[in-house]
């Protein structure tokens, strides 16, 4: 007789989170195997398809690497908000913004040499996702309006301007009906790297970097981490928190806004609807199982970006795609489920209140 | 331990607990206490902070489970599970901070968890009303609690029990947030309920109210109870308080007074809103000098948050001026009255003073990191040292620089704070509940630290709950009352009584 | 314009609405006990395919109905699982609910779609009231669902002004310790909600694919769970102003695709930026006001309750 409960540790595990991570990926793999199962499909043979398609080759290495760079984007600007406690919901609708200044900067700009244009339409995607990012952090700095809500909300405003300009003023005229802005001009297109791999494999990951060094090293990350840590105390210290929140969200936005702009730039050769493709929401997972750390966001993205990049090779063997949405699901809910345990114990209390472990 | 229970009495005790042990990370809140109170009576629960009465009476309330010990009510062992288990035990308590929903009306809030399935708005205000009536608790049942004051609050935590009809309450230190005179009628109201036959078990560590409210007294010490179920008539004030201290008497010798230096620190015509954007301070002046302490006594909730705030830049004044070492810092930023020499430990040491998630080094500079850059990078070796320094001078005792100060215990996260703000070598000191919740040995290492300063010159204002602390250290005493200083007074010759009527605002000198 | 099409709009706008508001119905209940579930998308997805399917199998729309609304329910107790009893952050496992919802029902779904619906919940017939000019057409002859959808409504405003029960939930919402104190669990209470708003965001989900276009498509919700969640902060979290904002939004919708009939020269896809913008102002208004007084807000809305933590 008796029942579990948790109880806090002492001291938090050593190593827990990423062993928390690992034993996600497994409970993943395992559920996705009784899913394919069920459903009449060769489990293994599946696997070893996303496997092949995702890390087999160097092709295979190049197309999770672009499937990578906006979703550590997207995490990084979620983790950076994420540091200060702050939820930016709203890299989804901040892509789609980054993605129409750069694609608004191309079109004007078709006759510039192109690192001149690859570079201010880089930039310009920036100010489109920091200008998104802007009305949330400046409610929430000036009068304490709920981010979570306000840029949640802004997802679909972008996602509507967006369709509203490629069903009207910027509609490819030889797309026979079909809601596409033209295809790019040759010069906005970033330059490829290896494979099907583009360059902006290396932005991402110096954007990473930098933001790993400033918060870890600078006297500005420190004040990020003290207002973090506690609003009260950053007051104290003489940190303006109004401030801190106004560039924060402004910032999450921007990076956002980037990884809009080099998906359009290096990707998709024009805007289409879909061309956030969920790694704004997908952001989010990642920077939660990178427990808000730049080097975990990097390492996650490429984890997921294999994952979707095997969840479509798999549609050729007549198995849904949305398998690969189901495991990203499935990692982080499977990650916080053991991540609890590094935190925290289960004991079980019998009637007598006699504790046993 | 001295037990003067009658054991052979016929009825059972209300409420008696056995060798009660409870931990949390890091710290023993229960060491095998007990308790025994008689039915029909006040009973006093006597303790220092973190004597582990608190603990002992969320194990009693349900809130906590024991790690062992037994709790038998009225003769009938129990385990409760929940506080549900002891609400239906007969047991209610009234928390230091109020279990209340703001947003609620006082009926809601009073009926809550206990009412029929359907709730009929007019019939249960009505209810209420008459249960209030009944043990003359004066509140108006349709108010929503965010508008009550805090003795008003407090009723209707009262009254919450009482509509659960339970015959066992505690309350834990029911009069830090009451004027004199509210605690008095509250006394009245508890005396009305145990001579219905009600046992209530009162939580203080002021221990004039012990003697003037209570029948019996059980005293806590380390989470131990060092002394069972005395005979309040029997004994006095002074045998209380050395039961509670123990064999080391917790305060220290006055210091010895010296010649005023000159006015670091002047307050004129300072007036403050509260959270609630309501007046806290109004036309408030003060001066210290260089080399004295300033105490500020006063039931907390009139002002005393407000106006250290207001010094230390946290808190927009909305008239007045205030003058720190010859400066006019009345706008300042908090870094800038740092710089011009304005030390501040604030009350809330986690989440104010320290950053709960941040390691010791980052918490050590939290005054100075401007300081410690090197262009816009911070300079690891110098942070390191300047930590280092704080630290040996005053004694922290710690693991490893780079954990989390979660870890600390309350001493040493004080003396961290301390040590920290002193470590600027401050000409001004404002000291909020410094020594709030330390053991013994923690309170004297503060009060060490004041009186150092002091004979170094520094000013300090020093505002505290403590009277005793006051009255000890303290060059001069005010007095605050609704946001103004209604008193002064010399502590070597002040009556005690003279400063609670003040503290009450019933006299103005 | 047309007595007609505008007989037409209102009935729509009707018939939108309650899709709409039966979402954000479950939404907030279970706000209103504190916890955020960003997941409603995923649990109407997961409800339009469950109910769809099993349309297919039994045939009857009933039985689809109340599979849809069940499914919902067990699907939501994922989030409850991980936020109340695990205690992990709402906002993530919320979004994780929505794309593991959008992922499953696509993964169950592939076989269907385009399939012709096995049963569809046929409007009700109120005899002579549903002819009565415009009141008939628009109010008298409406799928089940938007009678469902009152009923609900009027249902989730007695329990939480009118019953203890209720009360408590809202305790919970605004101070899990409070209610715990009192003696109510609140992991149950919580628990119960989160499972009540999946219900209902199944049966918001099962509307679609039984109702209102009866079929299965991939992405058949098309963002519909973000207006409920929007539409709870329209409404201030009260059952009533959000059956009033769920009537805007609805109307909004019902117009979208009739701007040309009436002759207006806006792009129906700016209009549907509306709903967004107007929660947006809406909070807005509420956080001001907020500043001298409690919140409309459920005060612990997003964190987590553990008895013993301190």
């Amino acid at each position: 007789m008796g029942r579990l409960v948790l109880v806090r540790r002492d001291q938090v595990l050593q190593g827990g989170q990423p062993l928390a991570f690992l034993i996600g990926i497994f409970s993943a793999l395992l559920i996705g195997i009784l899913l394919l199962a069920v459903s009449g499909h060769d489990a293994l043979a599946v696997y070893e398809r996303m496997f092949d398609a995702s890390i087999g080759s160097s092709k295979a290495w190049s197309l999770t690497l672009n499937r990578a760079v906006p979703l550590g984007l997207a995490g990084l600007a979620v983790a950076v908000a994420g540091r200060m406690g702050l939820w930016n919901i709203g890299a989804e609708g901040q892509i789609l913004a980054g993605a129409m200044m750069a694609a608004w900067v191309a079109r004007i700009g078709e006759s510039w040499p192109s690192p001149l244009l690859i570079t201010v339409m880089l930039l310009a995607a920036v100010l489109g996702g920091a200008l998104l990012g802007l009305g949330p952090a400046v409610a929430r700095a000036q009068i304490g309006v709920n981010e979570i809500i306000t840029t949640l909300m802004l997802n679909e405003v972008a996602l509507r301007m967006l369709q509203w300009l490629i069903h009207g003023p910027w509609k490819d005229p030889e797309s026979r009906g079909f809601p596409l802005a033209p295809i790019l001009p040759e010069g906005a297109r970033l330059p490829g790297l290896f494979q099907q791999a583009h360059w902006g494999a290396v932005i991402a990951l110096l954007v990473i970097i930098l933001f790993g060094l400033v918060a870890s090293r600078t006297a500005w990350g420190y004040e990020l981490r003290v207002a973090g840590s506690s609003g009260a105390t950053a007051l104290y210290a003489g940190i303006s928190l109004k401030r801190k929140i106004l560039t924060v969200l402004v910032l999450s936005g921007g990076i956002a806004g980037l990884a809009g702009g080099i998906e359009l730039s290096g990707s998709s050769d024009r805007i289409v609807e879909g061309i956030s493709g969920g790694y704004g929401f997908a952001g989010i997972i990642v920077a939660a199982l990178a427990l808000m750390r730049p080097s975990g966001v990097a390492a996650v993205a490429l984890l997921f970006g294999a994952v979707q990049v095997g969840g479509l090779s798999i549609q050729t063997m007549g198995v849904s795609s949305s398998v690969s949405t189901i495991l990203q699901a499935l990692i982080l809910f499977g990650a916080i489920g053991a991540g609890v345990f590094s935190r925290y114990s289960v004991k079980r209390v019998s009637k007598e209140n006699q504790e046993v472990q | 331990m001295i037990t003067l229970l009658d054991m052979s009495s016929p009825t059972p005790p209300a409420v008696n607990l056995v060798d009660v042990w409870k931990r949390f990370p890091g710290v023993v809140a229960n060491a095998g206490a007990t308790l025994s109170v008689t039915e029909g009576t006040i009973h006093a629960v006597l303790g220092e902070n973190g004597a582990g009465k608190s603990t002992l009476m969320n194990v009693l309330s349900g809130m906590y489970r024991p790690d062992s010990g037994e709790i038998q009510i009225k003769g009938q062992q129990f385990w409760f599970r929940s506080p549900a288990d002891a609400l239906a035990a007969g047991i209610g308590m009234v928390h230091q901070e109020f279990r209340l929903i703001p947003s609620f009306t006082v009926a809601e809030n009073v009926v809550l968890g206990a009412s029929e399935r359907i709730l009929r708005r007019s019939s249960i205000e009505a209810q209420v009303g008459d249960v209030a009536n009944e043990f003359g608790l004066k509140i108006d049942p349709t108010r929503p609690v965010w508008q009550l004051s805090m003795g008003e609050r407090q009723r209707v935590e009262i009254l919450k029990s009482l509509w659960r009809n339970a015959q066992i309450l505690i309350l834990d230190e029911p009069t830090a947030v009451l004027t004199p005179s509210e605690a008095n009628e509250l006394g009245t109201v508890l005396r009305e309920m145990a001579n219905s036959g009600r046992s209530i078990i009162f939580i203080s560590h002021k221990l004039h109210e012990v003697k003037e409210f209570c029948d019996e007294a059980t005293v806590l010490r380390g989470g131990e109870t060092v002394a069972a179920s005395l005979l309040v008539k029997d004994t006095d004030t002074v045998k209380l308080a050395g039961l509670m201290v123990g064999s080391s008497p917790s305060t220290i010798s006055r210091p010895t007074p010296q010649s005023q230096g000159t006015p670091l620190l002047t307050v004129s015509g300072i007036g403050a809103l509260d959270d609630r954007f309501l007046p806290a301070i109004q036309d408030l002046n003060l001066t210290v000098h260089g080399g004295e302490i300033v105490g500020i006594a006063g039931v907390s909730g009139n002002g005393q948050r407000e106006i250290a705030q207001v010094i230390a830049g946290l808190r927009p004044v909305t008239s007045g001026k205030i003058i720190i070492n010859g400066e006019d810092l009345t706008n300042a930023l908090p870094v800038e009255r740092f710089r011009a020499g304005l030390g501040y430990v604030p009350e809330d040491r986690l989440g104010v003073g320290l950053a709960p998630r941040l390691n010791i080094i980052e918490n050590a500079i939290l005054r100075n990191y401007r300081n410690l850059r090197q262009g816009p990078l911070l300079a690891e070796e110098r942070m390191r040292t300047y930590c280092e320094d704080i630290i040996n001078r005053f004694g922290v005792r710690s693991g490893l620089l780079g954990d989390p100060i979660a870890g600390l215990s309350g001493g040493n996260l004080q003396r961290l704070l301390v040590g920290r703000e002193l470590s600027g070598n401050p000409k001004v000191l404002v000291a909020a509940q410094p020594t709030r919740g330390l053991d013994v040995k923690g309170v004297k290492a503060i009060q060490d630290l004041l009186v150092a300063e002091r004979s170094d010159g520094v000013a300090i204002l020093l505002i505290s709950e403590d009277l005793d602390e006051l009255l000890t250290l303290s060059d001069r005493l005010l007095v605050m009352h609704e946001g103004m200083i209604v008193g002064e007074f010399d502590p070597t010759t002040a009556k005690r009584h003279d400063i609670g009527a003040a503290m009450a605002g019933e006299v103005a000198t | 314009m047309s007595e007609a099409s505008m007989i037409g709009l209102l009935s729509a706008a009707v018939s939108f609405g309650a899709l709409l508001y039966l979402a954000a119905l479950g939404e907030l209940i279970s706000e209103k006990a504190g916890i955020l579930n960003l997941g409603v998308e995923g649990m109407m997805a997961v409800g339009a395919v469950t109910g769809f399917m099993v349309a297919l199998e039994t045939e009857n729309a009933w039985v689809a109905l109340l599979a849809a609304m069940l499914v919902g329910a067990l699907f939501a107790l994922i989030h409850g699982f991980f936020t109340v009893v695990l205690g992990a952050e709402q906002v993530v496992s919320g979004l994780s609910l929505t794309i593991l919802g959008l992922g499953a029902s696509a993964f169950v779904g592939k076989n269907a779609v385009g399939k012709p619906s096995g049963a569809v919940l046929a409007s009700v017939d109120w005899g002579p009231l549903s002819d009565i000019p415009w009141a008939g057409p628009i109010l008298f002859s409406q799928s089940p669902l938007v009678y469902f959808a009152i009923l609900a409504g009027l249902a989730a405003a007695f329990v939480l002004t009118r019953t203890s029960t209720g009360l408590a939930l809202r305790g919970a919402g605004e101070s899990a310790s409070t209610v715990d104190a009192a003696g109510h669990s609140v992991v149950r209470l919580r628990l119960g909600a989160i499972a009540t708003g999946g219900a209902l965001a199944g049966a918001s989900g099962a509307y679609l694919t039984l109702s209102l276009t009866p079929q299965w498509t991939e992405g058949v919700t098309a963002g519909r769970g973000w207006i409920a969640v929007a539409l709870v902060i329209f409404g201030a979290w009260r059952p009533g102003r959000c059956a009033v904002g769920a009537l805007l939004f609805g109307g909004l919708l019902a117009l979208k695709s009739r701007l040309q009939t009436f002759g207006v020269d806006l792009s129906p896809i700016l209009l549907s930026m509306i709903p967004y913008l107007l929660t947006i102002g809406v909070l807005i208004v509420i956080s001001i006001r907020a500043r001298h007084r409690p919140s409309s807000a459920p005060a612990a809305l997003g964190q987590a309750y553990r008895r013993e933590e301190r």
